[in-house]
Order: C-alpha cells, then sequence, then structure tokens
C-alpha cells in the first residue's frame, strides 16, 4: 500500500467501477471483516455529502464490497470528514473521534478539509488535519464518487497497517 | 393535477431593470411597508444590512409578484433601535434577528430574539458584518417540560449517513412532533463577511461554494447583480446556456429529492431507481458542461462554456425517463403515498404569512416562481424559456413532490427546445465599477437573491445573499408541528429538500 497520504485526484474519468471493485475486495479479505464508516460535515457545502450517499447507489453499490455507513461512531472504523472543519463543529467532530474504537482511520473528502477552499481563521481551522490526525485525504471539490472509492481503498490499506501494529488488547488505548 | 397553464409573460425586459430602489426616512418607513405588505401578491424577499456611510443602512426587499417588480426600500437608521417590522410583516422576524446578530441593532420592544448562525462559543471577536449586539440573542430551546409531559429529544448535529450537520430538538411527549428546534450555526462560514472586499471573479468561486446544491442559480443571481451594475448585455446565446445549466441543476435536485424521500419512507427499491436516475442526470452535467455539479458554468458577462448540446440531446431523455418510470411507480405505491399523503402539511396563509417561495410555496396554492413573474436571461424574453409553472393546493409532502415531477417533466421540455434555440459559449466582459444592483434567479427550491455593492475600484462592499434555503426553513416547523409523528420529520426534511449550508452560509 502507498505511503502518500493524498490519495487520489478527482479521479479518472471513466465509469469503470469494476477494477476497483476488485482491489477493495482484495484489500478487504486482508482485512478479513466489514468496515464501518461515520461521516461527519464540518461546514461543507452540500454538494461533497451528495457524492458520498451516491456510493450507495446502484452504480457504485459499496455495500457490495462490505462497506457499511453506521449510525454509530462505537461501531465505525472509519471516519469520513467533509467541510473546512469549522470551529463550531469542534465539540461534535472530537466526541466522534473519541467514541471511535482503535484502530481507526480518518478520511478527509473533499478540497474544503485540504484547505483549499478557506484558508484558516476564527470561523474555519481551514485544514482538517489541525483538529484530527488526517490518514487520506481525497481533493476534488467535490471527489466523485469513484474518487470516494479509490480513497477508501488506501484508508483501509491504512487501517490494515494499523492492526497489524497492534499487540493485544491492552494496547488499546 | 392542477397547472396555471400557459401564463404569457412579459417580453422584452431586460434583465435588472424590474427594481425600484426608493429611499425613506424613518417617518416614512412604516407607512411605505404597511403599504407594501398590502398590495396584492407582494412578498417580502428580503431584508438586510449594510454599513454605509458609516451608519447601518436596512435595505427591505419586496416582490411584488404580480407587477413583475422588486421594491427596495433603504432606510437609513439612527441609534440602536427601530420600530419592528415584523409586527407588521410577520416574514421579517428571522432577518430581524440576523441583524441584531450582525449589527447589534434590534426592533423596539419587549420581543426576544433568537440566536442565528453565530454559534455560542464566538469569542466577543467573532467576524460579523458590524459590531455585535450588547447579549447574544436566545437559544431556541424547549423548556425542560411541555406541560408537564413533554421534553426535547436532542439529535443532531451529527446526523445519519452523509447528512449535513444540523441540531434538531424534537419536543415529544412519546410519539407525536409537538414542537422543533433547529440551530444550525454549526455550519456557519461567514461567508457574506469573506465576501467584502474581494474582487467578483474572487468572490464568484466562494458563491458557488455557499450552497453547492444550488450552485447555479447562486452564481447567476450574483453575475446578474454584477452586470447589471456595470450595464453590461449578456449575449443570447449565453443566457440560453444558462438556462440549460439551471434547469439540470434543477432536474438532478428534484430527483435527489425523490430519493431522499424514498430513504424516509423505508422504501429502498425506489430509492434505489431514484439514485440510479440521480446518478444519470450528474453525468449528464458533466458530459454537458465538464462537472458533475455544474459548478465554474456561469461567469461574469456569460458562461465559461456552451453545452455539448449532442450530450445533452442523447442524455437527458433516458435519464428523464428513468425518473418519470420510478416517479410513476410510486404514485401507484399505495403504502408509499399513505405516508406522503397530509403528512407535514402548510397552508397558503402559513406560505404567505412566511413569505415562502419555490416549490414549497407553490405546493400550498402560491404559484410564484420568478421564471415568470420576474423575467430574467432568457425567461420571459426568448419564447423557447417559456415556463408553465406547476401549482398544487393541498400543501402536503404529496402535493410537493407532485410539483417537483411536473417541474422536472417542465425542465426537460425546456431544455430541449433551448437545445433548439441554440446555447452557446460566449462572453462579454463585465467591468467592476461603483454602484449596486439586485440579481435573482428561481433554483430549485426557490427565488435566490444577490444584492451587491461595488466601490470604485469593482470590489465587493456588501454581497448579501439569500439563497431559497434560507427563507424556507422557517417554515419547517410548522410543518413539523401540524400532527405528525418522528418519523414524519425526515419525509418532511426530504419533501423541503433545502440545505443547511444554504441558510448558514
Ligand atoms: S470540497 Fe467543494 S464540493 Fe466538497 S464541500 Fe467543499 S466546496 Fe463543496
Amino acid at each position: 500500500m502507498s505511503d502518500a497520504s493524498l490519495a487520489v485526484g478527482s479521479g479518472p474519468a471513466t465509469d469503470d467501477v469494476g477494477s476497483v471493485a476488485e482491489r477493495l475486495g482484495a484489500a478487504r479479505a486482508l482485512f478479513g471483516r466489514s468496515l464501518h464508516i461515520r461521516t461527519v460535515d464540518t461546514g461543507s457545502c452540500a454538494v461533497c455529502e451528495s457524492e458520498i450517499r451516491l456510493l450507495l447507489a446502484p452504480h457504485y453499490d459499496l455495500q457490495r464490497l462490505g462497506f457499511f455507513f453506521t449510525p454509530s461512531p462505537r461501531h465505525a472504523d472509519l471516519l469520513l470528514v467533509t467541510g473546512p472543519a469549522v470551529r463550531a463543529m469542534d465539540v461534535a467532530l472530537a466526541k466522534t473521534y473519541t467514541a471511535m474504537p482503535q484502530p481507526k482511520v480518518v478520511v478527509a473528502v473533499g478540497a474544503c478539509p485540504l484547505g483549499g477552499i478557506y484558508a484558516e481563521d476564527e470561523v474555519v481551522h481551514g485544514r482538517l488535519e489541525n483538529v484530527l490526525p488526517v490518514d487520506v485525504s481525497i481533493p476534488g471539490c467535490p471527489p466523485s464518487p469513484l474518487a470516494l472509492l479509490q480513497g477508501l481503498l488506501v484508508a483501509v490499506g491504512r487501517l490494515t497497517e494499523k492492526v497489524g501494529r497492534l499487540g493485544f488488547a491492552a494496547d488499546l488505548t | 393535477m392542477s397547472e396555471a397553464g400557459a401564463r404569457t409573460s412579459r417580453r422584452g425586459t431586460t434583465p435588472g431593470q424590474a427594481v425600484r430602489v426608493m429611499r425613506a426616512g424613518p417617518a416614512a418607513v412604516v407607512d411605505v411597508v404597511r403599504a407594501l405588505a398590502g398590495v396584492p401578491g407582494a412578498r417580502l424577499a428580503d431584508l438586510f444590512g449594510a454599513i454605509e456611510d458609516g451608519g447601518l443602512l436596512l435595505r427591505i426587499v419586496y416582490a411584488l409578484d404580480r407587477d413583475g417588480e422588486y421594491v427596495v426600500v433603504e432606510w437609513p437608521l439612527k441609534g440602536r433601535e427601530y420600530p419592528p417590522l415584523s409586527d407588521i410583516d410577520p416574514a421579517a422576524f428571522v432577518e430581524e434577528c440576523e441583524i441584531y446578530e450582525q449589527f447589534g441593532v434590534r426592533p423596539s420592544g419587549p420581543r426576544l430574539l433568537n440566536r442565528l448562525v453565530v454559534p455560542p462559543h464566538a469569542a466577543h471577536d467573532f467576524p460579523r458584518l458590524g459590531t455585535p449586539p450588547p447579549r447574544e440573542g436566545r437559544e431556541p430551546h424547549a423548556p425542560h417540560y411541555v406541560s408537564g409531559e413533554a421534553f426535547e429529544f436532542p439529535f443532531g448535529p451529527v446526523r445519519g449517513v452523509a447528512l449535513e450537520s444540523l441540531y434538531m430538538g424534537l419536543v415529544t411527549s412519546g410519539e407525536e412532533v409537538i414542537d422543533i428546534f433547529l440551530l444550525q450555526w454549526h455550519k456557519h462560514r461567514a461567508i457574506e463577511r469573506r465576501l467584502q472586499g474581494l474582487p467578483l471573479e474572487k468572490a464568484l468561486f466562494i458563491v458557488e461554494r455557499a450552497e453547492g446544491l444550488s450552485a447555479v442559480a447562486n452564481a447567476w443571481a450574483f453575475c446578474q447583480a454584477a452586470e447589471t451594475i456595470a450595464g453590461t448585455t449578456v449575449p443570447e446565446a449565453a443566457q440560453a446556456a444558462r438556462a440549460v445549466a439551471l434547469e439540470l441543476e434543477r432536474l438532478y435536485n428534484h430527483a435527489a429529492a425523490l430519493a431522499a424521500l424514498c430513504q424516509a419512507t423505508g422504501l429502498s427499491v425506489g430509492q434505489a431507481q431514484a439514485e440510479a436516475a440521480l446518478e444519470q442526470f450528474l453525468r449528464l452535467n458533466l458530459a454537458c458542461f465538464g462537472h458533475r455539479y455544474l459548478f465554474g458554468v456561469i461567469t461574469l458577462g456569460g458562461v465559461s462554456r456552451g453545452p455539448d448540446l449532442q450530450a445533452l440531446l442523447h442524455l437527458l431523455p433516458p435519464a428523464h425517463d428513468e425518473l418519470h418510470r420510478v416517479t410513476a411507480a410510486l404514485w401507484s405505491t399505495n403504502s408509499f403515498m399513505d405516508r406522503l399523503e397530509a403528512c407535514g402539511v402548510l397552508s397558503l396563509e402559513q406560505v404567505e404569512r412566511l413569505a415562502l417561495v419555490g416549490p414549497v410555496a407553490r405546493a400550498s396554492g402560491r404559484g410564484s416562481d420568478t421564471r415568470t413573474d420576474h423575467p430574467y436571461g432568457p425567461y420571459g424574453v426568448i419564447r423557447a424559456a417559456d415556463v408553465n409553472v406547476a401549482v398544487e393546493e393541498r400543501g402536503d409532502v404529496l402535493a410537493r413532490m407532485k410539483v417537483m415531477a411536473a417541474e422536472a417533466e417542465e425542465s426537460r421540455r425546456l431544455l430541449m427546445r433551448l437545445a433548439e434555440a441554440g446555447a452557446g459559449e460566449a462572453v462579454t466582459e463585465v467591468r467592476g465599477q461603483a454602484g449596486a444592483a439586485l440579481g435573482w434567479c428561481e433554483s430549485p427550491r426557490g427565488e435566490s437573491l444577490a444584492w451587491l455593492s461595488l466601490d470604485d475600484a469593482g470590489r465587493i462592499e456588501r454581497a448579501r445573499l439569500r439563497p431559497g434555503s434560507f427563507r424556507n426553513w422557517r417554515a419547517f416547523d410548522d410543518a413539523a408541528r401540524s400532527r405528525n409523528v418522528f418519523t414524519d420529520i425526515p419525509i418532511i426534511e426530504a419533501s423541503f429538500w433545502l440545505t443547511v449550508a444554504g441558510f448558514a452560509r
């Protein structure tokens, strides 16, 4: 798995989900269980949300790849964050992140959490990594569902590495 | 289904002409507002402040829908208080709260004002448009019990799968929703404040991202204001290309609303089919304009590129057929229809009292649509862009979905005709110069307004963005209270199809 935390561009112009799906399937087999995703919006324009929701649509069908969205952070392995990390969301974001069990990965979705739309000021942090450890970033305004899928693929790799580093349950913090 | 039919629209109107700006002194303003509010078909479209010549200037915008005119009343304020306009026109209340929050100036009298978008943790130096109020607005929450039985069930700000951040305080005694409180400050990005001092091109980038799901409409309203100031005439081919983008935006939004509605009613088959249609519309956008959500299409003075008409003619019919198939199947699914009927009802009286816009207003019998009432761009100017406005009477979720379905049908018809009329790439230069103007556009969620004041260098002194979402959220609690249970709330939310981003900006 690549070390680059910047996963993909705004994605290839192709509609071909197949190859990504295949690689995702392989990575998931490596990980050995289904993956649960929690989303948090920190001030998006509502379009990144739309693309994330479409991952469940028949064209992409995320669930067939063993990914599930979960309504509870306690079941989540992966946190998808949109928006420029608005300070007003600090508490909610921190609570969501802390409630997630180890190991966990944070994926920044879109140009917003990379500081591409709003610079840091009194209203926004500008970059998500100013508040959370970001494992994978998926640039694009918005990233297409296919780009999101590729980003998830990299994130699964990260998660697998983190599992490998874990020792006994007592090591979990 | 009742339809307002083909209303003949005024032809040959140059955009931006149907605006009257007048100044009113403190003695006259209350009478002026009372007179405007009394005009048949008038609605309060916006109310906002700006610092001008060292003092606060309020602008009251009335839309006289039957006369095709916007009236902007400019009212220079002295002191920290003004006579409450919401006593005359209740539609002004949310804006009064906003002006208090941003400028620290309030309507006189004992009325409590609510917190809108400035978050509770905000320090005194939090960016605002003017000086902060002496005391922040009231946090709208339920008292701990309501008649001894009910409690506030907190939901949010982090909600379901890829939903926007929004806090809903559902006041309930178990099942029925007695009241609902919304907190939307989680998404405030101080966009109007950010726009100050920017040159127009830079500002446009942010304007599109204030509410990405109405990017075309908001950008068009903004550009129209700038073009009016500069006295630019946008070439006809570019006007038609803008309309192509706008109708594509309406189509994908209405498909998305239908998908959300199916999800809210737990109808996964319908949801999958509606999402398949939505994805087809987004790919159509990509093929036509190079962006799935049509960002960057509208530019100052025209469009950045013309639509790929071949792709449009080729991909539009199958995408809309797909949507039509889902809609038809849903209309004959009784269990689905039962959930929508008599759910989230808004009466015409409520719609007019709160001056609502868009499909929400049209579903309750108010047939206003800026594309016919206030001609702009090609609408009401070229025959290919004559719009039939869909109207329903019952004001429930079903009526709103019917309006959206009819509008999608109409958008398809418009797109086919615009393609024949020849929409293409064209731009004229817009020179930034001092001045002020109003721009408007019919977004998928209703009238979107933009007011611009520019300085001598063409930089922004004040940019007011009022997307349709900003007007319509205020009716959400009324709709939610109309004898609904918990599970009706997401259904009502889908039928409004608003964004928190557009409200909180
Ligand atoms: S990255 Fe772009 S599309 Fe995504 S939320 Fe930010 S502005 Fe919107």
